[in-house]
């Protein structure tokens, strides 16, 4: 391509840097490179500054998260205590199911370091859909085959220490 | 208002000639007949100029006939021309009639029969499909009535001049008129034909085209250049036909009546030559047969207009035949102010294809009563909302609103005493006022009632804080950039307001905020802001008029910015138009864009010749274009492009030479930026902060503004802030707003409105927590006891307070009571309850 060769010389526009990040993350990453460019047009980088709230348990907020940089912690509240899950580092991609449908959340994301992160909103996200209705069916792969992935990774590796809970497994069954 | 109207799609297309047109119609009638008398009088001069006038060898009667003559013919140019006018005047008000009344009739027609119809058709009966039969309705009567009276006085003329001779030509006549029908019969059915070939020759190239990569892939050229050749050749031959029948229309119509001069010739010929008919008779006889022509040509023209004006407007009006489910208004008595109870009786709903969706559904509720509707989507909830609100008509049992049944109430009855909140509550283009105060307008519209009958502000703001939009609209007003004689009194209170800021919260919002700092590149400021760092008193040092001041260019090239911006604006240009190029032009794609929807096409073409053309060689308005392109780009938003280092520093340097030279050259034709002087050029966030906010975080959003609501408060100006936001275009289908802000607009019109039974259909489900628990909260405090809310429920937190909920299930209701009772029972809802 004539414009990308053109910039190679001079610094990469934030632009290109988010189709770098989109091009890594398994919800994006087997689309076609023109509808990439245009979710990684309408992707935002926000700041949130140690101790804000990124999104809010039973809140809909609608948006997919990658962390560029920082570090945010997880937590989740039952019955007014609240837990802490897990922390998120930089690279991780959070809330693709968000962008297919709306869902209150399940858990808090808190910045516990100033955070950087790329967001994509379900908004923006389904207009562009829109544009490319062929590309939906790959994502709907990518998520299924993601989620049996992740139940499968965690049968291997954790299912012995399930204990009770071993009934409530097969989220890839759903 | 007229008596028993019949629907518009039931009107025959004459009913439309006439229909408020009577008078003009009437005009025109009257004219023709001058005009035919106008058209047949220079024939009889020119008889009696031969006849008399040269015979006789008297320059007076010449005289005197030729003036006749010429006074008839610019008599007749004169009414041809006022005839032109006034049909002109008949079809487009005619089309311009049809397209109100099938408007207002097609807005009428069930919800279902617009989940079937693309919005697309709608516009195409309405905008292009309306135009044929209107012109049909502006020739109706004028081109048959002048045609067949001039043919008619032609005839007679004739007659008078010899009876035989006119006897002879006229028998042609009505072979035509046997003949081109038959024709016409063979045109339109090679045109039938010819329409089905070529939309199956556009499917199977629209094939091919797809498969494009099985077709390399197995090299099968040959196979799909048969399958197309063989549809084009069917296709020639269709066409061929079609347009032999079509010239044989044309042909056969001319040829038979350029047969009538053949007969004058050779039986007038004779006649005269045996000195049985005048030398001047002749010569008008033949004027009279060759005009014969002009009326005969335009009467089947008209009857081809005709044709294709009745079949178009025939299917159009078909398409639309349908009943409203409902009378719009009460026709022999008032509106109804019904009471809030809501009774419904062994309702069902089934489809036109007969799925049924709500099944024996029984419930009743007091005026003043809440009832949650809870169960999975598809479970029937949001439909038995819609059957009880009337937007649905329901099939079988009662719906009972104040005792009255829903199906027979007008329109009318229920938009008076209900509210509705859609799922996704459509928003319209026009002003956030417009907006919220639309379900109020139509009501008082509807009721013919002053518009005093509005809301007053302070009404407004009340639900506006309600709903929690308020804050969405102060962001709105503060966003806007006030003109320079606007609100004066308000600019000098924020410049106070701006040193409080600093005071207050400088530190505090110094990472939300690039504060406008002389010696500080502006991330979120424009290339020329960057460079002009002030807002300009004279028109040439507009943003629009930059890139054509030649002062400024000048000093542009003596900064050495010129190449630079200009490379700057190519790539800008370039990737702007490979990301945006084939997006449709709604608001979303465009925020972060330095090229407009509507530049979009200019900017496609001038990237084109930027792949062939070296900067150097572009033509100046181009050059023009992208240094205006350039000098618009913000790096903290157009993120297609990094700025490089080298020309930001070329910029900041800019920034001091360019003060220096316009102080020397042109001083007041900037106000430079300052913390003394309001910032005209800038909204009146911008100018509390001096600065330009970042992408910012919705919490760190709303630390913005509650600090700044706070400031405004103390000096007494949030109202007004209020006011300026009330104006804000929310855009077509309010893209403008986010998903959150449309719904709580929504809500805030409902509400606004006051009704007796608030309907509403998972209208919370885009609000964050706070906002959700705020109307909960107010449905519980302020509307209980006082309207009966039927509430369609997504989150099962916030049913606890309702007076009653339902839990539904394929179109059933399961169980109904208070929530205590049903989590009590462990029944369905413990059930929905646990799973969440």
């Amino acid at each position: 391509m004539n414009s990308s060769e053109k910039n190679k010389n001079g610094p990469s526009s934030e632009l290109e840097e988010n189709l770098e990040i989109l091009r890594q993350t398994y919800f994006f990453s087997g689309l076609p490179l023109e509808t990439l460019k245009v979710f990684a047009y309408l992707c935002t980088r926000v700041k949130f500054k140690a101790g804000e709230y990124i999104f809010h348990q039973k809140e809909d907020d609608g948006r997919a998260f990658y962390i560029i940089s920082g570090k945010a912690r997880l937590e989740r509240e039952d019955n007014n205590t609240a837990k802490e899950i897990r922390d998120c580092n930089s690279g991780e991609f959070l809330g693709g199911l968000t962008l297919l449908g709306e869902t209150p959340r399940l858990f808090s994301l808190k910045a516990v370091q100033d955070t950087v992160c790329l967001i994509l909103s379900r908004e923006k996200f389904s207009k562009a859909l829109e544009q490319f209705p062929g590309v939906m069916p790959r994502i709907f792969k990518a998520v299924a085959k993601n989620v049996d992935a992740w139940e499968e990774r965690f049968l291997t590796d954790r299912a012995d220490m399930c204990g009770e809970c071993m009934v409530n497994l097969g989220v890839s069954l759903i | 208002m007229k008596k028993a109207k019949i629907a518009v799609v039931k009107r025959s297309l004459f009913s439309w000639v006439f229909a408020g047109n009577v008078k003009l119609q009437i005009t025109l009638l009257l004219i023709i007949v001058v005009m035919v008398f106008a058209r047949v009088l220079p024939l009889e001069m020119q008889k009696r100029i031969v006849n008399e006038a040269i015979n006789l060898r008297s320059l007076d009667l010449l005289f005197m006939y030729c003036g006749i003559y010429l006074v008839a013919v610019i008599f007749f140019s004169a009414l041809k021309y006022l005839t032109n006018v006034i049909q002109t005047l008949i079809t487009q008000r005619t089309t311009a009639r049809m397209r109100k009344e099938l408007y207002h009739y097609i807005l009428t027609l069930p919800l279902g029969f617009f989940r079937n119809t693309q919005p697309g058709s709608v516009v195409n009966s309405l905008i292009a499909e309306l135009t044929m039969p209107g012109n049909f309705a502006g020739m109706a009567i004028t081109s048959p009535v002048t045609n067949v009276l001039t043919l008619l006085a032609f005839a007679v003329y004739l007659f008078f001049l010899n009876p035989l001779l006119a006897a002879v030509s006229l028998s042609i006549y009505p072979i035509v008129v046997f003949l081109v029908p038959v024709l016409q019969k063979g045109v339109n059915r090679a045109n039938k034909k010819r329409v089905d070939a070529a939309r199956q020759l556009s499917s199977r190239i629209a094939e091919s085209i797809t498969g494009i990569h099985e077709v390399h892939g197995n090299g099968a050229y040959s196979i799909e250049n048969r399958k197309y050749d063989s549809m084009v050749d069917r296709l020639l031959k269709i066409r061929i036909i079609w347009s032999l029948y079509r010239f044989a229309v044309k042909s056969s119509n001319s040829f038979f009546v350029s047969l009538g001069p053949f007969i004058v010739f050779i039986l007038g010929g004779y006649l005269t030559i045996k000195g049985q008919l005048e030398l001047g008779a002749l010569v008008a006889f033949l004027s009279a047969q060759e005009k014969l022509y002009d009326p005969w040509k335009e009467l089947i023209e008209f009857y081809q207009v005709y044709q294709d004006g009745s079949v178009t407007y025939k299917r159009t009006m078909e398409f639309f035949d349908l009943e409203p489910e409902h009378a719009m208004e009460p026709e022999d008595r008032k509106p109804f102010d019904l009471d809030g109870s809501v009774e419904v009786k062994d309702m069902s709903f089934v489809t036109d294809s007969g799925i049924r969706l709500l099944d024996g559904i029984n419930l009743s509720l007091n005026s003043g009563e809440h009832l949650a509707l809870v169960g999975f989507s598809g479970s029937g909830k949001s439909t038995l909302a819609l059957c009880i609100g009337q937007l649905y008509k329901y099939t079988g049992g009662h719906v009972l609103i104040g005792e009255k049944e829903v199906a027979d109430l007008t329109k009318k009855d229920m938009v008076n005493n209900l509210g509705f909140v859609a799922q996704n509550p459509f928003i319209f283009d026009g002003t956030i006022e417009d907006n919220i105060l639309y379900a109020c307008r139509a009501k008082v519209d509807g009721n013919g009632q002053d518009p005093e009958a509005l809301p007053n502000l302070d009404d407004i703001i009340a639900v506006l804080h309600q709903t929690g939009i308020f804050v969405d609209i102060l962001g709105f007003g503060l966003n806007t950039i006030l003109a320079h004689d606007q609100q004066k009194e308000l600019v000098g209170v924020i410049i106070r307001v701006r040193e409080n800021f600093q005071r207050d919260f400088g530190d505090e919002l110094a990472d939300y905020v690039e504060f406008f700092d002389e010696d500080q590149y502006l991330f979120y400021s424009s290339v020329a802001e960057n460079l002009i760092f002030g807002t300009p008193n004279k028109d040439s040092f507009s943003d629009a008029n930059l890139s054509k001041n030649g002062y400024f260019l000048g000093f542009l090239g003596q900064a050495d910015l010129t190449r630079p911006l200009l490379s700057l604006g190519a790539e800008l240009a370039r990737q702007t138009v490979d990301i945006l190029g084939n997006l449709p032009p709604d608001a979303i794609f465009f925020e972060q864009s330095p090229i407009a929807p509507e530049e979009l096409a200019e900017f496609k073409v001038l990237s084109e010749r930027l792949k062939r053309k070296k900067l150097h060689e572009l033509a100046d308005s181009d050059r023009e274009k992208l240094l205006e392109l350039a000098l618009r780009f913000v790096p903290g938003v157009h993120k297609m492009v990094a700025l490089p280092a080298i020309l930001e520093n070329l910029i900041l340097e800019g920034r001091a030479l360019f003060r220096k030279k316009i102080s020397e050259d042109d001083p007041g034709a900037i106000t430079f930026y300052q913390l003394s002087e309001y910032i005209h050029s800038q909204t009146i966030l911008n100018n509390i902060f001096f600065g330009k906010t970042k992408e910012a975080n919705p919490d760190a959003q709303e630390k913005i503004y509650q600090s700044i609501i706070q400031l405004l408060i103390e000096e007494d100006l949030l109202e007004t802030v209020i006011e300026i936001g009330m104006y804000f275009q929310v855009g077509s289908k309010g893209d403008k707003l986010s998903g959150g802000q449309r719904q709580k607009l929504a809500i805030a019109r409902a509400f606004l409105k006051n009704p007796k039974i608030l309907i509403m259909d998972e209208a919370t489900s885009a609000l964050d927590n706070k906002s959700q628990a705020r109307i909960q909260n107010l449905l519980e405090t302020r509307w209980k006891k006082k309207s009966t809310v039927i509430s369609v429920v997504h989150r099962l937190d916030t049913i606890k307070n309702y007076d009653r909920v339902a839990v539904m299930k394929a179109g059933k209701i399961l169980e109904m009571g208070t929530y205590d009772e049903l989590m009590a029972r462990k029944g369905q809802l413990y059930e929905l309850v646990g799973k969440k």
